[in-house]
């Protein structure tokens, strides 16, 4: 995250610390991970080649972590009207692999109002899950204006 | 030479690659990229004669990025931050370059941490953020 961001001492917006973003769901399979990786140009094998993956860290193939990204980034631009694409921000860690067959919900809740380079953001607390398991962690940076996200 | 680097050959200050690469955000690549995330593309259909691209287009430009790394097969994308700076349109011309800014071991993983900066044919900041991965095992 920015470290030009810091928490505001006064509540500029409309948008209200825990207000929940909508919730985003896709169900993944294997041939939507390629057609990721004919999208994005991204053939690593741990994605797309089931024998290779069968001795892999997991396993099995896992989808792209920029696949779940893009679902976040979907989002958010939802929430926003689509001004995520303009100014948004987002700083994450990938915790968890996403496997075929695995049902993706994305969402968020507004931790703070924040300032980041003289702008008023919401800072979202992400979640991104596969049933019980968390797949990312961390947050997006959203400047608001006039209580609008 | 291996098509590929050990990752002790990767040294903070790397820049790759070592001239900017260039990106097209054609409607080709937006539309794949819509569809295989099962966007409906509602924000990104064209008006007034002109069409926005989805900002995590970004994830094409970047895999084009880390590939110039030559990392073997097989690596992880274990964080990632971006921050976006402007909209972009179909049809421009982006420019990427990366940074190696850190490495280390942990858990007997080998990380490489890089930042990079993305740019229009203006010369105007579009994204700029680091990627976190853990290296693809030595061939």
């Amino acid at each position: 995250m920015s470290p030009a961001a810091h928490a505001l001492s006064s509540d500029a917006t409309q948008i209200a610390v825990g207000d929940t973003l909508p919730m985003l769901t896709r169900s993944i399979t294997q041939e939507m991970i390629n057609a990721y990786a004919e999208a994005t140009g991204d053939f690593n094998p741990i994605h797309v080649d089931p024998e290779y993956s069968r001795t892999g860290p997991f396993g099995r193939t896992i989808a792209h972590g920029l696949m779940t990204l893009a679902f976040v980034a979907q989002m958010l631009n939802e929430w926003s009207d689509g001004r995520f694409d303009a100014c948004g921000e987002i700083d994450i860690a990938f915790v968890g692999p996403v496997f075929v067959g695995d049902t993706v919900e994305v969402t968020g809740s507004v931790e703070e109002l924040v300032a980041r380079d003289g702008e008023t953001c919401a800072r979202i607390r992400l979640v991104c899950r596969a049933g019980e398991r968390q797949i990312l962690a961390g947050h997006a940076l959203q400047p608001i204006e006039n209580g609008k996200s | 030479m291996s098509a590929y680097r050990r990752y002790d050959e990767v040294a903070v200050g790397d820049v790759y690659p070592a001239e900017p690469l260039t990106f097209d955000v054609s409607a080709d690549v937006v539309d794949g990229f819509l569809s295989a995330t099962g966007n409906d593309g509602s924000l990104y259909r064209e008006r007034s004669g002109t069409r926005r691209a989805p900002s995590m287009i970004a994830s094409a430009y970047l895999i084009d990025l880390l590939m110039a790394r030559r990392s073997p097969p097989g690596g992880i994308h274990a964080k990632q931050s971006i921050r976006f700076h402007r909209p972009i349109e179909v049809g421009e011309k982006l420019s990427i370059q990366g940074t190696v800014i850190e490495k280390y071991i942990r858990k007997e993983r080998p990380y490489v941490v890089s930042s990079f900066e993305t740019r229009g044919s203006d010369g105007t900041l579009v994204s700029s953020g680091q990627v976190t991965s853990i290296w693809g095992k030595d061939l």
